[in-house]
């Protein structure tokens, strides 16, 4: 194999991987918050794309617009979600299942009645490639990468510099602590799912704009999100954020140095395999 | 009265726990709260604080009825409650932690020279300002746990066996640490202690909670001498 074709390999791997952190974020913050496993995630992550879909093809919107727009659409519907669907099941085992797997095939057949069953397709973000050592990576895979970045440090900065997001870290560590402390616990709930599901609405959009739209889009990065989660560490949002570019440039450099077979297993192969030397994930706490 | 407890009942599962217990705490005054376990003090806290509801019983403070308020209303009234498994933020620096205890605080300016005063006061934590709160030893966490409920300016202390699991010497500086807070701020204290003698050289007033009934109560000299507190709970 040739440089090129690792260079286009890493720079794909790079590209999906952050895609994967986004949703894995979301994913995290929800869980170690609200002590639930969204599994309709995936579906927030397919919906953001669609209306993003929505306001730039049907309604002729900028693309970029569509995407801010789309990611505060979503943010609202998250917070609709957690106080009516959610919030009523928080700290229980088996209702927050059975919701979210509801919600999955309500989203999937709203999907499938408004959109068709026909793959839809986003504007790229930008067209012609650049080149680095002698390999074309196309410009929209950076831009991409460049807007997942920028949203990971926004939400970074946001939890570490501000009181609210603070207060969500410090909920997630210790729970009755907080209330302790006169931090509403209803509310941290809502950011959670306001920005996890803003970050899925990107995520679904960017990824839209890279692949192609249809009502299944979502299934497989719920299940990058879910691998992920557990390879960073239940609950740590590093971990999610490292465990999503491991996971990328393994997606990128296998089906390049393996057969298609080996390539689709090693994956999970190899995360097992992280999880056996680290049960804890590479960065969980206990 | 600064704080006043009328006739609570409280159950866990259908059991009762706290049987109509009544207690005052005033203005400047530690107060403890004896008992062996299982009788009922921790329970009692945590009906304060709101994270558990009443069966039945009024709770006062300052002329405002609290009892079945969310854990927020509480904190805003002035009371904080330290638990006993002190529940600060493990993977949070220290300087991190001392911040949310002033979570709720508007006046930004007076929490930023708060905040320098306590760490001067508390050289300990100030030397370990930027480590995680996780790797503090036992007594520093629970140090911690207090300045930070110090962080939040309340007029109550509710401290749950602040002493549990920690060395003599700890014990010690945690005592001094109590006594200047009254002292120094004038804030008032309800201790809970499974170190009768400690808590009794700390208050001024105590009661004696045996399985969720008041048995005793008095000074604390009046309790010293006591003859069923020198034999149920100072081992003579
Ligand atoms: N979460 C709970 N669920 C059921 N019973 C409880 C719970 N917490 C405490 N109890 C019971 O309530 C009684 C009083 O407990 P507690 O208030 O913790 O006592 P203390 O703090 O005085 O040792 C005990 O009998 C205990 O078993
Ligand atoms: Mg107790």
């Amino acid at each position: 194999m040739d440089a090129s074709a690792w260079i286009q390999a890493i720079a794909n791997g790079f590209a999906l991987g952050w895609m994967y952190v986004l949703i894995a974020l979301g994913l995290t913050l929800i869980l170690s918050i609200m002590g639930i496993l969204q599994l309709a995630h995936g579906e927030v992550y397919m919906i953001g794309a669609y209306v993003t879909y929505f306001l730039c093809v049907s309604l002729g919107v900028n693309l970029y617009v569509s995407m801010a727009l789309s990611m505060i659409v979503m943010a609202v519907f998250g917070i609709i979600l957690e106080k009516f669907l959610f919030r009523p099941a928080q700290r229980q085992v088996l209702p927050p299942i059975v919701i979210s797997l509801g919600l999955t095939l309500i989203l999937m057949s709203f999907a499938v009645t408004t959109f068709g069953l026909k793959e839809k397709s986003i504007p790229r973000l930008a067209e012609g490639s650049l080149m680095f050592f002698d390999s074309a990576v196309p410009k929209d895979r950076i831009i991409a990468v460049g807007f997942a970045v920028a949203l990971l440090i926004l939400v970074y900065l946001f939890l570490k510099r501000t009181k609210y997001g603070q207060a969500m870290i410090a909920s997630a560590q210790s729970p009755e602590g907080a209330l302790l402390r006169g931090i509403n616990p209803n509310r941290m709930s809502s950011l959670a799912m306001a920005i996890g599901c803003a970050l899925a609405a990107a995520g679904g959009t960017l990824a839209g704009s890279i692949l192609m739209l249809n009502p299944s889009m979502g299934t497989f990065p719920l299940m990058k999100g879910l691998v992920i989660i557990v390879l960073g560490g239940m609950g740590s949002l590093l971990g999610a954020a490292v465990g999503g570019i491991i996971l990328g440039l393994i997606d990128g450099i296998l089906p390049v140095a393996f057969e298609p077979g080996i390539a689709s297993v090693a994956p999970f192969i190899i995360v097992i395999i992280i999880l056996l030397v680290k049960p804890q994930g590479l960065f969980g706490h206990e | 009265m600064l704080f006043e407890i009328k006739n609570l009942v409280v159950h866990y599962e259908g059991a009762e726990v706290v049987k109509g217990i009544s207690l005052e705490v005033d203005e400047g005054e530690v107060v403890t709260l004896i008992g062996s376990n299982g009788a009922g003090k921790t329970t009692t806290l945590r009906v304060i604080s709101g994270l558990k509801s009443p069966t039945s019983g009024e709770i006062w403070f300052q002329g405002q009825r609290i009892d079945r308020q969310t854990p927020q209303s509480v904190v805003k009234v002035g009371i904080i409650h330290v638990p006993q498994s002190r529940e600060i933020f493990p993977y949070m620096s220290v300087l991190e932690n001392l911040r949310l205890g002033a979570f709720l605080r508007k006046d930004k300016d007076n929490v930023k020279k708060d905040l320098e005063n306590l760490l001067e006061n508390f050289p300990r934590l100030k030397q370990r300002s930027r480590q995680q709160a996780g790797t503090l030893s036992g007594g520093e966490q629970q140090i911690l746990a207090i300045a930070c409920a110090l962080m939040a300016n309340s007029k109550l202390l509710l401290l749950d066996e602040p002493s549990c699991g920690l060395s003599p010497i700890m014990v010690q500086e945690i005592g001094k640490i109590i006594s200047d807070i009254n002292r120094q701020r004038s804030t008032s204290i309800l201790l809970i202690e499974q170190n009768v003698r400690l808590a009794l050289k700390l208050a001024h007033r105590g009661y004696v909670l045996e399985t969720g009934k008041i048995v005793l109560q008095g000074t604390a000299e009046e309790l010293t001498r006591s003859e069923h507190i020198k034999k149920a709970y100072l081992g003579g």
